[in-house]
């Protein structure tokens, strides 16, 4: 062992020292003899002898000593950096006679090269091996990235694309307003430590081969050597059979487009004739089955409109508009919606709000998708409400229902796809499409969406969008071409110089 | 300009029927062609104030309609309106073309007879 060097060595040399001491006496003493005879007085002699051994032997002893010093301290220190148990005091490099003597630089670098060795230390070689495998081996994805987002290290099951130069990217399509970059942006300025949850990320979109989708749980240590961890857990077998649902029955949806258009124009044009023959009672029937059918018109455009925000083909385009002229467009709808069923729709959109950055067909999905839950969610009789009011650079809009309402275990998932709360499931009916749908809108827009609740009161779901002077710049800036334009488009429709979509 | 003649082209017969019908009991003129190649040379020899094209008809496309029209200004009805109809998503380059040549386009699940009628209303 180390600390077992010094001692041994220390004895030898001090026997060594005696040894030469000895040596010397008697070549001394031998000299003097042959040199002057033995004297006489043989206690003189005696005495000139032991003084002479005893010199000799102190002398070599305090020259081994002098010499062994600096052995010694490095022999000390060697002993400390070995991590072996022992009592041996390490050397401090600080001292001053060290530095007197020189030995300070050689203690300093013995420390470090120790210290450095130990930071690089590798695990022992079976424990490392042990956790290469086990990363290679498990199906969840694990990724190190710097804090500004830089892979450094990623498993085998973690989805990463590779550019033409080389470099490796995580291969996520995150939603493009929650996204790991915004994330990172804002934990790595603001927060020491943070984590988060994403579900539903794929790693490609849909349509395309090989697809995969994950929930993500990201951990973010400042400072810390691996900074941000991301753990990918392949959710693709429990999400997958859902996204082809929405691709099945987007399938479905848009062949109904034609069926459905036919029912809506015809019951237009019958409401129209016969308004003068039918009986009221008659009427009421026919008022039914218009707003069924607007209410299938909008589970259908709902349910393409969410296959093509997951496709990424949902195009908005923003327009300087007015709350209430979105609301215009769908006010009889949903008076008509309100009154076949029986609910009370009070609605106060002043005019003189400012304007806002609208796509007016898609804003007005929204306004349906809301009203429609608070109408079906409320109990017979109910009050829904719908306001509007200015809330600083936005446009809020909130809609009121003195129904259920629910828990606060549910409201968290609200807004996911396909989300229907077990009680919702039983008894009212719906695609868990509409808030989905209604969240990509909104986020589109530069707007926000939220709900509040107390279960047995009722809910106020509510939305907001930037108001166009806040946004004009950007969007012009964005080329948004149909912005400052004369010409509206309302998501899909469109009409060029056209007064009733002036704004 | 007020809106008097209006040319539907429309290969599905009960699409074609609501829109006909409802424009008749409007007030207005109406014409309706249900094959694109007829719906053209009708376009070229009587001059109309406003045509409603859909896209997927049987002979000739839509677009080629809407590309023949705006081409040749030799036509009767070179000064008329074109409003697209479709309940097909178009991609990019047919939307930016119909952005350029049409006056309108709408999607007809949208758009129901009594919104069409205000709407032509107040062109």
């Amino acid at each position: 062992m180390v600390k077992d060097f010094w001692p041994h060595y220390r004895r030898r040399m001090l026997l060594g020292a005696i040894g030469m001491g000895v040596l010397l006496a008697v070549v001394v003493l031998l000299a003097v003899v042959v040199t002057t005879g033995i004297p006489e007085e043989s206690l003189s002699f005696a005495a000139l002898v032991v003084a002479l051994f005893a010199g000799a032997i102190s002398m070599n002893i305090i020259l081994v000593h002098l010499v062994t010093v600096p052995l010694k301290t490095i022999s000390d220190a060697l002993t400390h950096i070995s991590g072996e148990p022992s009592t041996v005091v390490p050397p401090n490099p600080n001292a001053e006679h060290f530095a007197r003597s020189g030995l300070k630089p050689l203690l300093q670098l013995m420390y470090k090269s120790a210290a450095a060795d130990k930071t690089t230390k590798k695990p022992n070689s079976s424990a490392g091996s042990l956790i290469n495998r086990a990363l290679s081996n498990t199906k969840a994805g694990i990724a190190v990235l710097t804090a500004t987002g830089a892979l450094q290290y990623a498993n085998e099951s973690t989805p990463i694309s590779v550019t033409t130069d080389g470099a490796k990217n995580l291969e996520l399509v995150f939603d493009e307003h929650d996204t790991l970059e915004q994330w990172l942006q804002n934990v790595r300025d603001t927060q020491v430590h943070a984590e988060k949850v994403w579900q539903r990320v794929p790693n490609k979109i849909v349509g395309e081969e090989n697809r995969r989708i994950f929930d993500i749980a990201a951990t973010f240590e400042k400072g810390s050597e691996a900074e941000v961890v991301l753990v990918l857990f392949d959710h693709t077998d429990i999400y997958q059979p859902e996204d082809d649902a929405l691709d099945f029955i987007s399938f479905a949806a848009h062949e109904l487009r034609g069926p459905i258009t036919v029912i809506r124009g015809y019951l237009d044009v019958l409401t129209l004739e016969t308004e003068n023959l039918l009986q009221p009672d008659q009427q009421e029937l026919l008022k039914r089955l218009v707003v069924s059918a607007s209410r299938l018109s909008g589970y259908i455009n709902n349910i393409l409109n969410a296959s093509r925000y997951d496709r990424r083909h949902l195009q908005l385009h923003l327009t300087e508009d007015t709350m209430a002229a979105v609301y215009e467009g769908i006010n009889d709808d949903m008076q008509l919606r309100a009154t076949s069923q029986n609910r009370l729709l009070s609605v106060d959109i002043p005019n003189n709000l400012p304007t806002i950055a609208a796509d007016r067909s898609s804003l007005s999905e929204v306004l349906g998708n809301l009203i429609d839950n608070a109408i079906k969610y409320s109990n017979e009789g109910g009050l829904v409400n719908v306001q509007a009011l200015q809330d600083g650079d936005f446009v809020k809009v909130t809609v009121t229902d003195h129904g259920i309402g629910m828990p606060g275990s549910v409201m968290g998932s609200l807004f996911h796809k396909f989300y229907r709360s077990h009680r919702s499931r039983e008894t009212v009916a719906g695609t868990g499409i509409g808030l989905y749908i209604s969240k990509a809108i909104i986020e589109s827009h530069g707007g926000q969406i939220g709900v509040t609740s107390t279960e047995g009161q009722g809910s106020t779901f509510w939305f907001s969008v930037p108001t166009y002077a806040s946004v004009k710049d950007k969007l012009l800036a964005g080329g948004n071409t149909n912005t400052g334009a004369n010409m509206i488009t309302t998501g899909g429709s469109w009409i060029k110089n056209h007064s009733m979509y002036s704004g | 300009m007020a809106i008097k003649n209006i040319l539907v082209i429309e290969d599905d017969r009960f699409i074609g029927e609501m829109y006909v019908r409802s424009l008749l009991h409007q007030g207005y003129t109406v014409d309706w062609m249900i094959d694109g190649s007829d719906g053209l040379v009708a376009a070229q020899n009587k001059p109309y104030d406003l045509i409603l094209l859909d896209i997927m008809l049987p002979e000739v496309r839509g677009t080629d309609i809407l590309k023949a029209l705006k081409k040749s200004q030799n036509n009767a009805s070179a000064q008329a309106k074109i409003i697209i109809m479709t309940n097909f998503d178009q991609d990019a380059d047919s939307r930016a073309a119909m952005e350029h040549d049409a006056d309108g386009y709408l999607i007809k699940a949208e758009i129901t007879p009594r919104k069409l009628l205000e709407l032509i209303g107040q062109l």
